[in-house]
């Protein structure tokens, strides 16, 4: 319990003292909410006393003002400074892990799903602020308030005192109890939980898949047996919990009974007065009620303990070194020296050395998983060299800073992005200051205009975020647009990725050839045609430069590069052939 | 009121045969209430007797005493037992309610399930369900008890002393009318914070899923401001909101419980005019104790109900959408022939995608199906496959209507094959065997063989048991399109539908594709839908569709001389295919 409480507080960081304040703020509340019995006494002593004066009303009221107005007072500002720490807390979180993403290295995002990431910004955190501050004001709050009433009865009578304290005590023990009770169970718990998801998540997205092979009973009795599941945990753990909840429940209000038993004794052999006996009785309803909202928070304590975190897991995001200068360059020339890069254990690229002079085109040829694009990506500096260095126009891609790099490099990304901004101003992404007539020349050459201008506003149509709203190839093509615009002079993409829309393949082609004009070209090449005009083919094996040279000189050597030759001559005259055939 | 109760009526009604349990509950948090009354009660008794100066001895307390001891440990335990019965129920009834809307996923279009983003019905099932666990566990019984007790301690009040009974009511009106000042303005705040909400939301969503696009385009500077402003307006608002309301809840919540507010200073006034005995007056000063507790515990339902409405709702949603229209009778289809007579189909009501549509696919023939995108060729396809249920007309397979044959059966007969294969995440093995569950060790590996994934497979960590799917496996999109190829080869259905099946996936592996591809269509009835228009020239027939229409058909030549669209798309498609045609 204790370590949660840690993490919270580690985690509101410079909100710390808001929730200081506001821990305080509860604390004097409480004293004002303990005005209560002071007025419950005033009306007792009188009673006992047979003082029938009007002025003990009006005392009785008086105070009971005092501590309602001071309760409102408090808990206004108490609860402000804890909203504050909530929001805020989570509003830094949030910057930061912006904030961090703007220094993780590039090839971080093709390899992970930024889809978890958004998922802990947004829900998760919220979950967060929901019930983090709540849950440390409560149960620090209500701890601090049940010591505080504790002392109070203690200043008021001893004995009575430590039987409160007592109390609390084995409170507490209980609590802990109970607590690592439901531990145990929450792993499994979770796990039920987690296969639902799975089986879930596979019914729905298989859904084609189940229909069409007759899976409809097999892989709805997994589903249904993983809901069953579930259901059966649950159950299974709150049936063994209830014993400790009753037993949690039971506890304080036995203390209470014991304070009414001391007091009845004390007050018969005399030595408690009669007023102050009748308010111990008074008293034992109202000493463990903080205590009790406290306890009860617990469970929330873990919640916003788990959510916490998974919100910290962020934190385990690596980060590149970012102390770049921002170089211009004069040339465009690429090199490769000794270039040695793994992923995790796996080498992915070992010892390769290579030239690219500036505007020429270099074809990259190999099978899958040769490290193709690894190579690529290391040329945007997406990840850091294991040894040997990239260089552009001489200088290592490590001294540059990211924009002073990527103003040089335009890439074909594999998922093309859109914002839930006007076309324009998709188009103008990387270079704000366009005018519009630059705009829609880019489009233009891109062959984006003519389907821009059947959307219903035109250039100011407004994308869905993600530009769902278009087709693949139209998206791919405002892509193209935006890096036509950008103007960079190296060019890197992948053949495949720009054929994600094969209908409009010619002008997926036409567009492609506009951007690179005039540019150095570096492409993961599938098209013969493309091949055959490459200025240089470099062909890739297991992480290794195989073969080096122009169309013509390796077409007669025996290797992977003919292979693929043939490979491709095959794939691109095959037909399906009719049945008659 | 009528929103209130709806959510009550629906959980009712998937609770079914839980009912009786949700009942149980209330009965003992009722029983728990009651004895959670004894200790006041005793310790009034004994107070009353101090004041009176009665000379009780010990055993007088010591009886009341255990009275109180008995009636606290009663209402734990109670409390406890509705409090687990009632949970009992509630994950009983959230398990009905997630097997009722599985049960609805199956009834459903397949092309509305997967046309929606594929964590919506997940969030659906999973966490919006799991999101009315506590309140509804906490809600029936606690609601019930907590607004029982004090009603019973009111009417205990009400025969001690009339007066000081409904004196003691004048704070709820009090605070409710505080809590009123707030509530004006609360609509609009709330419309607004949804808003500042939904803005800081698209703001994380863009900045995370367009990171490469924006580090790419050296625009981290500005995006990343638009994000913080965005998150710190959100936090301000809230904060901001809070500031102007807090007041109001804070006044609200200590002025309603607090009933020794008026019940001291009147009660004390009664007494000291003698209409009201201090036995009376002290007993009532401790009923009235036993007030707050539930009051202060009731109010904070109101939320709760609020949710378990709102996810009602969205509950209700799923499984009042529409449904797929079947027969459920066992029938068959002979042959294979497919026939559009008329057929119009619209995927949301407003632009038809198909408009009386006339086509005729003769069984054990090459059928192709051509055209711009958005021409509706996929949407022939994907009917056939029983995606969806045409609006108009009819679709015949085997020269009967597919509304008069279960689903099933027409998808039995039917392999479609397309760009994106889902995979279980299950072993490779189990992945192929899907085709036909009852196929040997053997025969898998013999369609894994023809559809040219044996070797791959046979790489990876664990052979033809390594796990595959959502989860790991990292296989290739060629990979995974082989392995649902040889799927496809394992179930053998008489028709075959390729989707874009050999676009550019995987180009190293295009030509390996191509092979299997070119087994699974050996003597079927085979629909293709194409790009490359060279893929398809020797087809038996070639449907070349417009704007939701069949603009013209025939063989490639036919085509070529009779059909002016067909000729540009061709020239289109020759002019950039690079490679041996040239």
């Amino acid at each position: 319990m204790i370590s949660a409480f840690r993490k919270i507080w580690d985690f509101a960081g410079s909100e710390q003292k808001n929730i200081k304040t506001s821990i305080v703020l509860a604390l004097l509340h409480s004293v004002f909410y303990a005005l209560q019995f002071a007025a419950v006494f005033v009306i007792l002593k009188a009673l006992t006393g047979e003082d029938r004066s009007k002025i003990n009303a009006l005392y009785a009221f008086g105070i009971m003002a005092v501590s309602v107005i001071g309760r409102i007072v408090l808990n206004t500002y108490s609860q402000l400074q804890r909203v504050h720490a909530g929001y805020f807390m989570v509003a830094n979180k949030r910057i930061s892990i912006g904030n961090k993403l703007r220094t993780v290295p590039m090839g971080y995002f093709s390899k992970n799903n930024p889809g978890q990431m958004t998922a802990i910004t947004t829900t998760t955190l919220t979950d967060v602020e929901n019930t983090a501050p709540v849950v440390l004001v409560t149960i620090l709050g209500g701890f601090i308030n049940s010591v505080v009433f504790a002392l109070s009865v203690l200043l008021f009578d001893r004995r009575i005192g430590i039987i409160v304290f007592i109390g609390m005590a084995a409170f507490i023990w209980t609590t802990s109890l109970q607590e690592k009770h439901s531990r145990k169970g929450a792993p499994e718990r979770q796990r039920a939980q987690e296969t639902v998801v799975e089986k879930v998540l596979e019914a729905v997205q298989g859904i084609s898949v189940i229909k069409s092979f007759h899976l409809g009973e097999t892989s709805d009795s997994a589903v249904k047996s993983a809901i069953e599941k579930s259901c059966d945990k649950n159950l299974a753990i709150e049936k063994q919990m209830t014993p400790y909840q009753i037993f949690q429940q039971i506890v304080l209000n036995l203390f209470a009974v014991i304070i009414m038993i001391v007091s009845a004794v004390l007050y018969k052999n005399g030595s408690m007065e009669l007023a102050d006996a009748v308010m111990m009785f008074v008293a034992s309803f109202m000493v463990f009620e903080q205590m009790k909202s406290a306890g009860i928070s617990i469970a929330t304590l873990r919640i916003a303990e788990s959510s916490i975190d998974k919100a910290n897991e962020t934190d385990n995001v690596p980060v590149m070194d970012e102390g770049g200068k921002s170089i211009s360059l004069t040339s465009h020339d690429i090199a490769f020296e000794n270039v040695d890069f793994s992923y995790g254990e796996r080498k992915i690229l070992d010892n390769i050395s290579f030239d690219i002079k500036e505007k020429t085109t270099t074809a990259i040829v190999g099978p899958s998983g040769s490290g193709k694009t690894t190579m690529c990506s290391l040329i945007a500096h997406f990840w850091d060299v294991n040894s040997g260095r990239v260089t552009i126009g001489g200088n290592d891609v490590r001294e540059f800073t990211l924009d002073s790099l990527m103003k040089n490099i335009s890439m074909v990304f594999q998922n093309v992005y859109l914002f839930s901004d006007t076309v324009e101003n998709n188009i103008k992404f990387g270079f704000p200051n366009a005018t519009h007539e630059q705009v829609v020349e880019a489009a233009k050459k891109a062959c984006c205009h003519d389907f821009i201008m059947q959307l219903p506003n035109g250039y100011d149509t407004v994308l869905e975020e993600g530009g769902t709203s278009l087709s693949g190839g139209e998206r791919q093509r405002l892509s193209i647009a935006r890096a036509i615009l950008k103007d960079s002079p190296i060019i890197i993409l992948d053949e495949a990725t720009a054929n994600v829309d094969p209908e409009n393949e010619d002008r997926l082609q036409a567009a492609i050839e506009a951007l690179m004009e005039d540019k150095t070209i570096i492409m993961i090449a599938h098209r013969l045609k493309t091949v055959r005009k490459a200025d240089q083919i470099l062909v890739l094996d297991s992480g290794h430069i195989v073969q080096h040279g122009t169309h013509a000189e390796l077409e007669k050597q025996e290797g992977i590069y003919s292979r693929f030759i043939r490979q491709r001559e095959q794939a691109e005259s095959w037909h399906i052939a009719g049945q008659n055939a | 009121m009528e929103k209130k109760s709806s959510p009550f009526s629906l959980i009712m009604q998937y609770a079914g045969s839980h009912n009786n349990k949700y009942v149980c509950s209330v009965i003992l948090a009722i029983i728990s209430v009651v004895c959670g009354m004894v200790p006041y009660f005793a310790v009034a008794k004994m107070v009353t007797a101090m004041t009176g100066h009665e000379d009780k001895d010990l055993s007088f307390f010591a009886g009341w005493c255990t009275a109180a001891a008995v009636g606290y440990i009663a209402k734990g335990i109670f409390n406890g037992i509705s409090t687990g019965v009632s949970h009992t129920a509630t994950y009983l009834t959230m398990k009905e309610i997630r097997l009722k809307l599985i049960s609805k996923l199956t009834r459903m279009p397949m092309g509305t399930i997967l046309g929606s983003p594929s964590g919506y019905y997940k969030d659906v099932i999973v966490d919006r369900v799991e999101g009315i666990e506590v309140p509804l566990a906490h809600l029936l019984p606690e609601m019930t008890a907590n607004v029982l007790a004090p009603v019973l301690m009111l009417i205990y009040l009400f025969t001690l002393d009339w007066r000081l009974a409904l004196i003691s009511l004048i704070t709820i009106p009090v605070g409710m009318a505080v809590m009123s000042t707030t509530m004006k303005s609360y609509g609009e705040n709330y419309g607004k914070s949804v808003e500042i909400g939904g803005r800081m939301t698209n703001a994380i969503v863009e900045y995370m899923g367009g990171i490469e696009v924006i580090k790419a385009f050296s625009q981290s500077k500005s995006s990343y401001e638009k994000y913080e402003t965005a998150v710190n307006d959100n936090a301000a608002f809230f904060y901001g909101w809070m500031k102007s309301a807090q007041w109001a809840m804070s006044a609200y919540n200590a002025i309603t419980p607090s009933v020794l507010l008026t019940v001291l200073p009147f009660g004390f006034l009664f007494y000291s005019s003698g209409s009201l005995s201090a036995e009376s007056f002290i007993t009532m000063i401790i009923i009235s104790l036993g007030l707050l507790e539930p009051l202060i515990a009731a109010m904070n339902y109101t939320d709760n109900i609020a949710r378990v409405g709102t996810v009602m709702g969205q509950i209700n949603d799923v499984l009042a959408s529409p449904e797929i229209s079947r027969t459920d009778k066992d029938r068959d289809i002979s042959g294979n022939t497919i026939e559009f007579r008329n057929v119009t189909f619209s995927y949301d009501d407003e632009k038809e995608a198909l408009k009386n549509v006339s086509l005729l696919i003769p069984e054990g023939k090459v059928t192709a199906l051509v055209g711009a995108s958005g021409s509706g060729k996929s949407t022939v396809a994907k009917l056939i496959a029983g995606f969806w249920d045409v609006n108009d007309g009819e679709l015949l397979i085997g020269g009967r209507n597919v509304r008069d044959i279960p689903l099933e059966v027409q998808a039995g007969r039917i392999a479609y094959v397309e760009q994106n294969n889902f995979l279980f995440d299950e072993t490779v093995m189990e992945n192929i065997r899907k085709g036909r569950a009852s196929a040997t060790d053997e025969e898998v590996i013999a369609a894994a063989k023809a559809a040219g994934c044996d070797e791959f497979i046979r790489g990876l960590d664990k052979s033809y048991h390594t796990v595959v799917g959502s989860a790991g496996g990292h296989l290739s999109g060629g990979e995974r399109q082989r392995i649902a190829i040889a799927r496809a080869m394992l179930k053998d259905a008489p028709i075959v539908i390729l989707d874009e099946a050999t676009a550019y996936i995987d180009p190293e592996n295009e030509a390996v594709i191509q092979n299997a591809i070119a087994k699974l269509v050996q003597g079927k009835t085979v629909i293709v839908i194409a790009h490359r228009l060279s893929t398809i020239t020797d087809a038996d027939n070639i449907i070349v569709m417009n704007d939701g229409a069949v603009a013209a058909h025939g063989k490639h030549k036919e085509l070529l001389e009779n059909s002016e669209l067909y000729r540009s798309m061709w020239q289109a498609h020759t002019g950039t295919k690079g490679g041996a045609a040239e």
